[in-house]
């Protein structure tokens, strides 16, 4: 069981990559590194912009068809918010390696499992966004990704935010939402027994982990107050307050 | 808007040859106001292809089906394999008792666990065909394949369309003294349960997809496929043979077909934007179509892809699965409006279904 707890971050971890970062949450733990521009494969090259390259490799074996999928999905999304036409014929490359994920307390756990992992998707996704503002890589935007599930309590349908591998197995539905930080849905993936009711009510759990309201004008103690008292991770807030962190860390000899 | 110079005029092939963005662009926004936005196929954006299905074409395996949308046609078939239990790692023993317990209490992840732990659909498709030019004949699965694939498994697991009970093979040993003591000696092996069913083998369904020509929404028509020929699956009855240690079946007419959970459709539709090189800013000025039940020229025009999948064989529209990825038009109220697209489709795929059982 993982308890819920805050995400963690660190910039910057591998020495040669252009851009690097380690994150853990929810069990989570993900290192991803970016490379780029660099120059495309001949089958890759795109005349008009860059072609992005996502490698998940998983935390055991050899990456199979969920990875794939996997790593369409990132790259779809991702090459939507990297100004790709700014770099023709070029190639930005993340590779993501799972490092830890949560202990499942059921028996049979697979070491391969070839169905989509929903609650690893935002892990991967905030990994991404984090590497790739370390690799100073050009974006419109950042985004930020949550997973949701609605789980049945006795006779009451439960809203969860970063459920357990356990909650997941009986879960009704699973969700996964990304948005961009100009408050747009870049991806949304569900899959379970939902009705269009109970998908708003996900969207919107999702929308205030993703974009709440920038409140930085009444101080940082007010954003602390306000993320403690909804009881749940400001995922945005969180990838801004990491870069502020590193770059206060790198600036510090100034 | 942006057609073909007089002067130098092209024929319509050559015409999307060279330049596939225009080309559809000049197609979908028509200059004059009286004539609706028609797509190069000839179809309003919100028009589908209707489904052709024909079942049982396939006569070695236990259920197939051949859909066709379009120009894009699929074949499955479905093949049971036997599984003994004594062959499954990890297999953990369940009774008569503890199942019935289980299918009764309703408890959906635990029967989605069995189908999920000892890997009893095993979904394949096989791009590699020659079915469409971008995909090279004997070549390992290409990402799409793969992703397809995954895809297929997730929501065969995720709908429960295939009941557990269905597949699970007893042995019930004969009932030798059955009114009298319990604890009569009993010469075969069976120790103190031998009265009790056991669970001796496992069906394996494997489902084989074959696309025979590719033209565009590939998930829909296999997604088709495999409800029709899950649909039209039959296997055979078959009992436990306990000296031989084999699964026999008496006769090759005595089958029983799968029950099918419910009728999840799905229905996708892609983004086309009117820029095609619009920095991403601009993208909310860009003007859009949807595009429903994309073609494969389409499909390489566009990012941004949604699929629904609904099912309304309960009366009320559930949704059993929502995919939405690769780009920022589609937010809340397009999918919300694209759930009553996919409604109507899911009647037209009741309508093709039914009408090639009759």
């Amino acid at each position: 069981m993982t308890a819920n707890t805050a995400p963690e971050a660190a910039l910057g971890v591998l020495p040669k990559a252009d851009g690097s970062a380690k994150y853990s949450h929810a069990g989570y733990t993900i290192t991803a590194s970016v490379n780029g521009p660099l120059e495309a494969q001949r089958k890759d090259e795109h005349p008009n912009e860059a072609h992005v390259d996502v490698i998940v490799r998983p935390a055991a074996g050899v990456g199979a068809t969920r990875e794939r999928h996997l790593e369409s999905v990132l790259q779809s999304s991702l090459s939507q918010i990297i100004l790709v036409k700014n770099f023709p014929r070029g190639l930005i490359q993340i590779v993501l390696q799972i490092e830890e994920t949560p202990e499942n307390d059921y028996v049979n756990t697979k070491l391969v499992q070839a169905s989509v992992n929903f609650p690893i998707m935002p892990a991967l996704f905030q990994t991404c966004i984090l590497a790739l503002l370390s690799a100073a890589v050009p974006m419109r935007a950042t985004a930020t990704a949550s997973v949701v599930a609605i789980v049945l309590e006795g006779e009451k349908k439960k809203t969860v935010v970063d459920p357990t591998p356990k909650q997941l197995q009986t879960a009704q539905s699973v969700h996964v939402l990304a948005f961009t930080s100009h408050d747009e849905l870049l991806l949304a993936e569900s899959e379970g027994d939902f009705t269009v009711q109970e998908w708003d009510e996900i969207y919107e759990t999702a929308k205030g982990i993703c974009c709440r309201p920038q409140t930085r004008k009444s101080g940082a103690e007010m954003v602390l107050d306000e993320a403690d008292v909804a009881g749940q991770a400001d995922m945005r807030q969180f990838i801004r307050s990491t870069m502020e962190g590193k770059v206060a860390a790198d600036l510090h000899w100034k | 808007m942006a057609t073909a110079p007089p002067a130098l005029s092209f024929s319509r092939p050559a015409f999307a040859k060279l330049s596939p963005h225009p080309f559809l662009l000049a197609s979908l926004s028509q200059s004059d106001s009286t004539t609706p936005a028609s797509r190069t196929n000839g179809r309003a954006p919100n028009q589908d292809r209707p489904f052709q299905i024909h079942t049982s074409s396939l006569a070695h395996a236990h259920g197939s089906a051949l859909v066709r949308l379009g120009d894009t046609t699929v074949v499955c078939g479905v093949r049971g394999e036997i599984l003994p239990v004594t062959s499954i790692p990890q297999y953990r023993p369940a009774t008569l008792y503890d199942v019935e317990q289980l299918d009764a209490g309703g408890s959906v992840g635990l029967g989605r666990g069995e189908l999920k732990d000892y890997d009893l659909l095993v979904p394949n498709i096989e791009l590699a065909t020659g079915c469409a030019p971008q995909f090279l004949p004997g070549v390992p699965p290409t990402t799409l394949a793969q992703k397809l694939s995954t895809r297929v498994y997730s929501l065969l697991h995720s709908c429960n369309v295939v009941d557990p009970k269905d597949l699970r093979i007893w042995y019930h040993p004969p009932q030798l003294a059955t009114d009298e003591d319990d604890k009569m000696d009993e010469d075969d092996g069976q120790e103190d349960q031998a009265a009790k069913p056991e669970l001796k083998a496992y069906w394996v369904l494997y489902i084989d997809l074959l696309f025979v020509s590719f033209d565009g929404n590939p998930f829909d028509a296999a997604w088709t496929a495999v409800i029709a020929a899950l649909k039209d699956t039959k296997l055979p009855v078959v009992r436990w043979d306990p000296d031989r240690e084999l699964a026999v079946c008496d006769s090759r007419t005595n089958v029983s077909a799968l029950n099918i959970r419910g009728l999840p459709v799905s229905c996708t539709a892609a983004v086309f934007l009117e820029k095609e090189h619009a920095e991403g800013g601009e993208a909310h000025k860009n003007k859009y179509w949807m595009l429903l039940d994309p073609d494969r020229l389409e499909e390489e025009l566009c990012q941004e892809v949604v699929t629904v999948v609904v099912d309304r064989s309960e009366g009320e529209t559930r949704i059993r699965s929502i995919e939405k990825q690769g780009g920022i038009v589609i937010g809340r109220e397009l999918i919300r409006g694209f759930v009553g697209i996919a409604e109507k489709r899911w009647e037209a795929v009741r309508c093709a279904m039914a009408k090639d059982i009759l």
